[in-house]
């Protein structure tokens, strides 16, 4: 072996020694007295007379540097193991940290997704006109329908809305289809306040307004949506249903993820769980602001429901006691 | 409504087993919620939907079983009225048709009040309805059974005739329930010659109302209309099952029938006769309207080709009369049961149900279309903010006591019908609700609590905005390295520093805060732009005791007052620090210091305070600050030669306000 290679190995293996031993039986090895380093030099006689000075000063400078590169990294290595000892069990010093309320995550996950199939975010007042919450959807002030918003209403005759699809009207009334628009927010109804009643909740709507839009399309976005927010394995069922905004109206159901079907406490023995609540916008809605052309769907659902599903919570009254405890174990990192 | 498998069978061939009825009602669009199971019967609770009131009775149901399965109603609905006495008239006088389209009454005598046989009772029962007498109660099986809801008086306690009318203004019933109810003339009574005896289609008077000892009986079946009934029985908080099947639009055909089928049961069960003429004001209903619709629309709407044939087969199965008019459009004659359907698209449905909603093809239209607008963008990104913080988020229920907005400039805004009658005001700040909720955390036993919320506060003056508020109180944490103590306001102002910071507001200033909720001598406002967009400091002890500090801000101002900046190299040269300590009197504010050397020195230089200390050994009056001065200078590594001006400059400036220089 020529000395140049040498010398790269040998410095190689000291860099790469962890532990004295290591670094000793190195030293044997090419500075002991049968060492590979100390064997040229004995040997440096053999090598003709022309190359022999520049031989021996290579072979003596190695040996130095060798010397000295052991010494040190025996020096580093001593040096490490002398750190004095450490409770390395102690609990570190941990940075103060927060999280969102479940309620927003996952009204932002389900927003998410709908903003990545090219809907976009609208927001709208939470007090409203009567006009707004009712007149405009179809929804007359004898019908029996208005029965399924009991309304909190203010001294002066407006209202707390009691769903998210005032927004679509003020949307449509600003801007003319076709339009992909989402309304998420607090919405409110006279309710008891108990495990699976409360008088405010926060509502998605969604509304696809366009030329030639089926129940096929309606029912294929909302499969879509689930499978995103429950996984692709999840398995949906459409049902008939009633909306007075809408006709055909339709439920999606989705088979319950915690007994698959089987039937259990969540999904109150039916092995299903109802999810969104949808259908074909009425064709007065759409006649009355001047679109009788289009045609589309809306669709609508309760964020504390589904996370009373996703998260398996029994009690929505949790979701407003805001308890540390409880809103410890929410996972907010996708956001 | 609540129906059980034995009855629904009399009506029509059921060929699958009971347990999967459930399903086969579920998928035509009624909801069974609970499926219970008796000895020989199965009971189904079915959760109707408002615009179905024909599905509110047994052959209601019965006809979408036999739709679904292609079968027939085993009885006919058909009936004739007869009369085997005519002695004993009884005079109806209907004051406006359109508040009572159709009215019949059906007088009998020789009934023998009793209880009913147990075919009746027991199917009550079932239901949900808990029997009473013979008479009574054959009134409920009729109802269940058609839908239709029917009323018995006692003949002998009416004086003269009967009158359906509005209710005078003043005049009062005591109805069955046994509370007087005050009528207006919004509301529809049935009378006898001294004063309402009953309130139409809600529930009966007490005076006339069936007794151990009633002998003869008028029998009412009638159509009134729905939102008469609706609004009356909303006005004066009754509701009972009549009055929820009144305003969900009865069955006009119905009415005969169901009086038909009642006089028929009383004779049997009753011992009654009829001894009379059964008065109908209108005894031959028009009943059928007409829709037109499109096979091709069928197709585009659903998504699916159903095909003519199936189409016209399936609205047929329901009992509809179909014409074709042209090749592609058929009109359609709709019964008197189905009040709901009035165009185009409600057939559509009717047709798509019994399709099968799940054999709708399931599509997804993708397409390149981006979101045009995230009207919320900007509050995910504040709330984020918030949890970088340290702060946890909350949601509270925007429900307050008025004395929340109590010192407020600007009015609260008040609920009509509270939901908690002493929380009647819509929050006018999101304080209260974190104040509850750290007193609540507190109590839990957590140290300390961080929390914060983003939402809605109201006032008259501005109606609505967004809020960001966020609480602070407790210990903090105890732990091994560091001693722990009480939360104070520095730890509010440097959250409120660092978020402010961190949303890119970078021109701003504290003034004295005004707000009321805080105490004054621990509370800053901020400003920004000329506006205060919100404030921050202790809470005042009288809304919340202990050291509990708050912050809210407006975010609307907050995200006016963002300002981009341009950025900036991070510079390769260390600056040169220098540490200045002094002493001044106690009470000259830091601000002041501040205010007197930022932008004075020739060289760039960051002012920050780095010690603060009180002892007895400087004086009691006085306090030593230390000061450090980190001189930069984007070109160069500064010489100790070139700030030394500066040092000067600034030495002579803090003796100038009475500062003395330690060593």
């Amino acid at each position: 072996m020529d000395l140049e290679s040498l010398g790269e190995e040998v410095k190689l293996n000291i860099r790469k020694a962890s532990s004295i031993d290591e670094i000793e039986s190195i030293r044997i090895k090419y500075l002991g007295k049968k060492g590979e380093l100390t064997k040229i030099l004995h040997s440096i006689g053999d090598i003709p007379a022309k190359e022999r000075p520049r031989a021996g000063k290579l072979a003596n400078k190695l040996k130095n540097e060798f010397s000295e590169l052991i010494k040190e990294k025996k020096e580093e290595i001593t040096k490490q193991k002398s750190l004095p000892w450490m409770d390395l069990s102690l609990p570190g010093r941990k940075p103060t940290m927060g999280g969102l309320h479940p309620l927003s995550i996952l009204s932002q996950e389900i927003q998410d997704i709908f903003i990545q199939m090219g809907f976009s975010i609208v927001t709208g007042p939470e007090i409203e006109t009567e006009y707004y919450n009712f007149t405009a959807l179809n929804t007359p002030e004898d019908h029996p329908a208005r029965d399924m918003h009991d309304t909190f209403y203010l001294k002066d005759g407006r209202l707390l809305r009691t769903h998210t699809s005032p927004v679509q009207i003020r949307t449509l009334e600003k801007h003319s289809p076709p339009l992909r628009i989402i309304s998420p927010g607090r919405c409110y109804r006279v309710d008891t306040f108990d495990p699976i009643h409360s008088p405010t909740f926060t509502q998605i709507e969604g509304l696809w307004i366009d030329k030639d839009i089926s129940m096929a399309d309606l029912f294929g976005t909302l499969d879509l949506f689930a499978k995103k927010i429950f996984g692709k394995d999840v398995k949906t069922e459409f049902f008939p249903s009633y909306f007075p905004f809408t006709e055909p109206s339709a439920e999606m159901w989705i088979e319950c993820p915690f007994c698959k079907g089987k039937g259990c406490s969540v999904c109150k023995k039916r092995g299903k769980i109802e999810t969104v609540g949808a259908g074909m916008v009425h064709p007065n809605i759409l006649k009355s602001l001047g679109y009788g052309e289009f045609n589309g769907f809306a669709f609508g659902m309760g964020v504390d429901r589904i996370a009373m599903t996703k998260y398996d919570i029994d009690d929505i009254r949790l979701f407003f006691q805001n308890e540390l405890q409880f809103l410890r174990q929410f996972d907010d990192s996708k956001l | 409504m609540i129906v059980n498998y034995n009855w629904l069978s009399e009506w029509v061939d059921i060929d699958c087993a009971p347990s999967e009825l459930a399903d086969l009602l579920s998928k035509i669009g009624l909801e069974v919620e609970e499926v219970e199971k008796t000895a020989g019967d199965t009971i189904y609770k079915i959760d109707i939907t408002p615009n179905r009131g024909d599905l509110l009775s047994v052959i209601g149901i019965a006809r979408e079983i036999a739709a679904k399965t292609e079968k027939k109603l085993k009885k006919s609905i058909e009936y004739k009225f007869s009369c085997e006495n005519k002695d004993k008239k009884i005079n109806v006088t209907v004051e406006s048709k359109e508040d009572c389209t159709r009215y019949t009454a059906s007088p009998l005598n020789n009934i023998k009040i009793g209880s009913s046989p147990s075919i009746i009772s027991g199917r009550l029962e079932k239901c949900g309805i808990r029997p009473l007498n013979n008479v009574v109660d054959i009134t409920n099986y009729v109802l269940l059974e058609t839908g239709q809801p029917l009323h018995a008086f006692d003949f002998d306690k009416i004086s003269g005739g009967i009158t359906v009318r509005r209710a005078k203004k003043g005049e009062q019933i005591t109805t069955l329930e046994e509370t007087d109810k005050e009528l207006s003339k919004e509301d529809l009574v049935i009378a006898d010659d001294e004063g309402p005896i009953a309130l139409a289609g809600i529930m009966g008077g007490l005076e006339s109302g069936i007794a151990e000892d009633t002998q003869r009986i008028v029998l009412e079946s009638a159509f009134f209309k729905p939102s008469l009934i609706r609004n009356a029985s909303r006005r004066l908080k009754i509701s009972t099952e009549s009055s929820y099947r009144f305003e969900r639009t009865a069955d006009m055909y119905m009415v005969g029938y169901a009086a038909y089928c009642a006089t028929g049961l009383l004779k049997k069960y009753a011992d009654g006769k009829l001894m009379g003429k059964i008065i109908d004001t209108n005894p031959n209903p028009k009943t059928s309207k007409k829709i037109t619709f499109s096979y091709d629309k069928v197709n585009n709407l659903l998504g699916m080709t159903v095909g003519k044939k199936k189409s016209k087969n399936l609205l047929q199965n329901l009992g509809f009369t179909v014409n074709s008019k042209t090749e592609d459009k058929a009109e359609v004659s709709i019964p008197s049961y189905r009040n709901d359907l009035e165009i185009e698209e409600d057939l559509i449905e009717e047709i798509g149900r019994f399709a099968g909603y799940n054999n709708i093809p399931l599509r997804f239209r993708y397409s390149n279309r981006k979101p045009v607008w995230v009207e919320n963008k900007e509050i995910l990104e504040i709330k984020k903010i918030m949890v970088r913080l340290g702060f946890w988020e909350a949601i509270n229920i925007p429900f307050i006591e008025p004395y929340w907005a109590s010192g407020e400039k600007t009015e609260a805004i008040y609920l009509e019908n509270p939901m908690w009658s002493d929380k009647g005001i819509l929050r006018n700040s999101l304080l209260p609700g974190l104040l509850e909720n750290v007193k609540r955390n507190l109590n839990r036993g957590e140290e300390i609590v961080q929390i914060f919320e983003v939402g809605r506060v109201f006032t008259k003056e501005k109606e609505e905005e967004e809020n960001v508020g966020g609480v602070i109180g407790g210990y903090t944490l105890k732990n091994w390295y560091e001693n722990d103590r009480k939360v104070d306001f520095y730890d509010i102002k440097g959250l409120v520093e660092a978020f402010l910071e961190k949303i890119k507001i970078l021109d701003y200033s504290f003034q004295d805060c005004k707000n009321q909720l805080f105490i004054k001598e621990q509370a800053l406002s901020v400003a920004s732009g000329g506006k205060v967009c919100g404030s921050f400091g202790l809470i005042n002890q009288e809304v919340c005791k202990g050291n509990v500090f708050g912050l809210e801000f407006a975010l609307k101002k907050l995200i006016n007052s963002k300002k981009e900046k341009r950025f900036m190299k991070a510079s390769v040269f260390p600056p040169l620090k220098r540490d200045i300590s002094i002493i001044t009197e106690k009470n000259i504010p830091f601000k002041e210091i501040q205010t007197l050397l930022d932008h004075s020195t020739k060289q760039k230089a960051r002012i920050k305070l780095i010690d603060v200390y009180h002892a007895n050994k400087i004086g009691k009056d006085k306090k030593s600050m230390t000061i450090r001065l980190e001189f930069y200078n984007p070109k160069k590594t500064l010489k100790d030669d070139e700030i030394e001006g500066d040092i000067k400059l600034i030495t002579k400036k803090l003796e100038s306000i009475g500062a003395v220089l330690r060593e």
